[in-house]
């Protein structure tokens, strides 16, 4: 374990001032200040702490000599005792601050006075000198302040849920039972109990209230507070609870977007299975179903894709996210279902209706008509002069990276069956590498990766084939290349791997060799978990095509 | 088993010495071995919890030769927690065996699944929380009755759980009952009397006896309760009116014995005339009812439902034909009652006669 270096002297001063200035004033200020300070205060009584723990008591007392005094008006103070840990860290400090020989009577007093303080914390010896007596009465039962408060809790808990639905009957507020002010303070006080299991239903009926005005009448630092909670998972809450949380503050629907972004990003997933666990985890899917919550989890989806460049990581995520917001959307059997066009509102409606199609809902012989279908509307709104403007072209690829797949099938196409549909396919993936650029770039884009295809299409029937084929067939006259036109090329690349019988047998030797060799097996693997997903949903056990996609994966996987 | 039962008996020994001066003796190992005793307890709780001879049998040696509350097996369970809370607010423990206690109770185990240290944590933690949550705003008035209402109810609770405990071991509800605070307990045998009767007005599959005299331990302890005149008479007259009223609502075997209580009191009021007023003849004593306190019970009972309120009339005219059925006041207290009874209700807007 490191050496603790010292802690501060300037925080413990800050420390004690903050505990002299909330017990002296219960302002809602000072009360909102309290539990915003919560968790760091609880970080500098850790530290405290693992201080302590090396040291005997009278070294303590030499050491912080403010000690007493902090923990004295800490442990008054319900914001503090009540808030995740902290009581332990409390109890914990006084235990090592007591000495077990005291040699003078400082020492003496200062046990005395620890003592007092932890049966002040548990309840214990001013029990019987409770004003209503309901300490002995709890002692004459044979029970103790533990078995007592336990309940108590509960049922004071179990009061406040019923005031505040009963506020709620039939929708009307009922005049004088319960006042905006007092929610108010109801939810700030419940900031330090939020993972106390006891208060739970308080919570969901807080998150899930509704008074008469429109002004949010929860406290905001309660909102945060449930949302930081339920993100790190410390919590657990009904879904509604989480979709009201997120109705009504913008802020935290937000911060669990890029939770969710941040996490999916870092975490090393082996399979896009694991993604969507992931992402339903997170019951954004669910929520999105309400229109204002999608359009905002969109928006950042979008930032988050231009910042990065349209990186094929991004777009996936994107496509997975897509898909199981539509899943959710299916299972939720409310009446005032909005149809699933009515979530993207601002493009052309055909496309959307022609996009929503998953490839499992067509049969494999019409996936080329439907990519022509979808190519033509693409490439009509692209050139159509009267709506030209960057924002409308970005929108509508925007719009297309969410249906990812219709381009993964694309590709199949392309190499599976010998139609002229050859040049609309190649359009409709050279536009999704590429959505920004001019005719004259586009072109260009076009013909090297007809020129790519060509050379594989040549390549399709040979039985035996080595690597410098391949590569010799991908490789560019000119040095120069887009990285968009790779992206490309690498998608055609691996799915003739996998599609062509020359292929597999080169398969692991290629990916070996050529592309762990390069800098490219992020994206290689990221091609190969779309596929075996998208084998897995449509029910795909070819089982020479879905052994090969495991084997490479295995390999990547382990070169990683 | 006899070692056992011998080791039982121990319990309430240990008990009482964790909460008298005799610990100003105890040196760590003591305590330990205290503490060690505490929770063999707990374990022999946790074995023999599904065992109801054996429970019976434990439970009987531990209630031997007991004065004061009774023990019963539910105390086997909850001994580290009763040991441990005992001996922190005990001032005769000298420093080094409070030290031990300390560090045994209160910090975390380095390997053993000690309940102690995560209980009471919690305990801190729910004792803030009832801080944080009880008191209301400002702006509602009786901030101080909103408490003792949640304490009463959750004593009821208590209560109610060690009769069930109790009632496992065939123990009636007298030995606990009769040790009890006064006069806190009626106050939370009310509570508790009322709690079961709203729980048991949703409950199906409870028997047909139930329903008319309510669940077990209600009924045992309302047959406690009217056992003893002198026990219902301090019952009843500590408790408010209007809740005794709801009470013998639910519970009619409660309202018959409570009316007749209210005659025999009224009928001891004579008539000042100097003042004009009902008062009681001698010196008030706890038996002892005003006539405006006898006033506002009665009109209680006419705010009540139907039958109580047919009873109490039929009663109050009764006693009046009885008394002689005058129409005068200052004669007869139940003429006079039977007449304020009328005139709250025609300011009601009701009609009684």
């Amino acid at each position: 374990m490191a050496q603790h270096t010292a802690v501060p002297k300037l925080s413990f001063q800050y420390w004690l001032d903050k505990a002299v200035e909330w017990g002296q004033t219960t302002t809602l200020e000072s009360q909102q200040d309290v539990c915003l300070q919560l968790p760091k205060l609880q970080e500098f009584l850790q530290q405290i702490y693992e201080s302590l723990k090396h040291m005997n008591s009278t070294t303590a007392l030499q050491r912080f000599p403010l000690i007493g005094q902090l923990l004295g008006r800490l442990c008054w103070n319900p914001f503090v005792v009540g808030y995740d840990e902290s009581q332990k860290t409390l109890m914990w400090c006084l235990c090592y601050l007591y000495s077990n020989e005291p040699q003078n009577p400082v020492e003496l007093k200062a046990n005395s006075w620890i003592l007092s303080l932890l049966c002040h914390l548990l309840s214990s010896s001013e029990w019987g000198a409770n004003k209503v007596g309901t300490g002995t009465f709890i002692s004459a039962l044979g029970y103790t302040s533990a078995d007592y408060y336990s309940k108590l809790v509960k049922n004071i808990v179990l009061s406040l849920v019923t005031e505040l639905k009963g506020n709620q009957f039939n929708g009307l507020n009922v005049q004088g039972r319960v006042s905006d002010d007092r929610v108010n303070v109801v939810s700030l006080f419940c900031v330090p109990l939020i993972t106390l299991p006891d208060v739970t239903p308080l919570l969901e009926a807080l998150l899930t209230y509704h008074g008469g005005g429109s002004q949010e009448v929860l406290s905001s630092e309660f909102l945060e507070a449930v949302n930081e909670t339920f993100l790190k998972k410390k919590i657990a809450l009904s879904e509604s609870a989480i979709l009201s949380l997120w109705l009504r503050h913008l802020p935290s629907l937000e911060k669990a977007t890029l939770h969710l972004f941040a996490r999916l990003i870092s975490t090393q997933t082996s399979s896009l299975e694991e993604v969507a666990c992931i992402i339903k985890e997170s019951l954004l899917p669910q929520a999105a179903c309400h229109p204002p919550i999608f359009r905002i989890v969109d928006e950042i989806f979008k930032n988050a894709l231009m910042e990065t460049g349209g990186t094929p990581e991004v777009m996936t995520i994107i496509q997975v996210f897509t898909q199981c917001f539509i899943q959710a959307h299916q299972k939720d059997n409310k009446q005032h279902k909005f149809p699933l066009k009515a979530y993207f509102p601002h493009q052309q409606q055909h496309l959307v209706i022609a996009l929503l199609k998953h490839p499992f809902d067509l049969p494999a012989t019409l996936w080329s008509q439907h990519l022509k279908y979808i190519t033509d509307m693409l490439k009509a709104i692209i050139e159509d002069k009267s709506i030209r403007s960057y924002t409308d072209l970005f929108e509508s690829w925007f719009l297309f990276v969410h249906f990812g797949e219709w381009a993964d099938i694309a590709v199949e196409q392309l190499l599976k069956s010998e139609d002229e549909s050859s040049d609309t396919l190649l359009w409709l993936l050279a536009f999704y590498y590429n959505p920004h650029s001019d005719k004259e770039q586009r072109t260009q884009i076009l013909v090297e990766a007809r020129a790519v295809y060509d050379r594989l299409m040549m390549l399709f029937s040979c039985t035996t084939l080595s690597i410098t084929d391949l590569q010799a067939a991908a490789s560019t006259k000119t040095d120069k290349r887009q990285p968009c036109t790779k992206h490309l090329v690498r998608h055609l690349l691996i799915s003739f791997l996998l599609f062509s019988s020359g292929g597999h047998k080169i398969a692991q030797e290629f990916i070996s060799h050529v592309i762990l060799a390069s800098n490219t097996t992020n994206e290689v693997f990221g091609l190969l978990i779309r596929t075996a997903y998208r084998f897995n949903q449509l029910g795909i056990k070819n089982e020479r095509i879905v052994k090969l996609v495991n084997e490479l994966l295995q390999e990547l996987r382990f070169m990683d | 088993m006899e070692t056992l039962l011998w080791q039982v008996e121990q319990l309430a020994g240990l008990l009482a010495v964790s909460r008298s001066g005799q610990v100003r003796d105890w040196d760590p190992p003591t305590l330990d071995r205290a503490l060690q005793w505490g929770r063999y307890f707990q374990h022999l709780h946790g074995r023999f919890r599904a065992h109801p001879r054996l429970r019976a049998a434990l439970g009987q040696r531990l209630r031997r030769g007991q004065q004061g509350p009774p023990l019963g097996f539910g105390h086997l369970g909850r001994c580290p927690e009763l040991l441990g809370l005992a001996l922190l607010g005990n001032r005769a423990l000298p420093p080094a065996a409070c030290h031990r206690l300390l560090r045994s109770l209160l910090l975390p185990p380095s390997d053993q699944a000690t309940p102690g240290p995560c209980s009471l944590s919690l305990l801190a933690r729910r004792r803030a929380a009832a801080q944080l949550l009880l008191p209301p705003s400002p702006a509602q008035a009786r901030p101080e009755e909103l408490e003792q209402e949640q304490s009463l109810r959750t004593e009821a609770q208590l209560l109610l759980s060690r009769l069930q405990e109790d009632e496992e071991e065939e123990q009636g509800p007298a030995g606990v009952l009769e040790d009890l605070p006064r006069p806190r307990v009626y106050w939370v045998l009310a509570a508790l009397l009322l709690e079961q009767a709203g729980d048991n007005a949703g409950r199906e599959g409870a028997s047909w006896a139930e329903h008319r005299e309510g669940p077990r331990p209600a009924a045992a302890v309302l047959s406690w309760l009217l056992g003893d005149p002198g026990r219902l008479s301090v019952f009843c007259r500590l408790l408010p009116g209007s809740l005794l009223v709801a009470l013998s609502a639910r519970y009619p075997q409660l309202g018959t014995p409570y009316l007749h209580l209210l005659t025999s009191w009224g009928s001891r009021l004579r008539y000042d005339p100097l003042s004009g007023q009902w008062a009681s003849s001698r010196c008030p004593s706890e038996d002892e009812l005003s006539w405006e306190e006898l006033r506002e019970r009665f009109s209680c009972f006419m705010r009540g439902p139907a039958p109580l309120r047919e009873a109490a009339l039929a009663s109050l005219k009764n006693l009046k034909i009885q008394d002689g059925d005058f129409e005068v006041c200052g004669l007869s207290v139940w003429t006079d009652l039977l007449l304020e009874m009328d005139f709250r209700a025609l300011r009601a807007g009701l009609s009684i006669i």
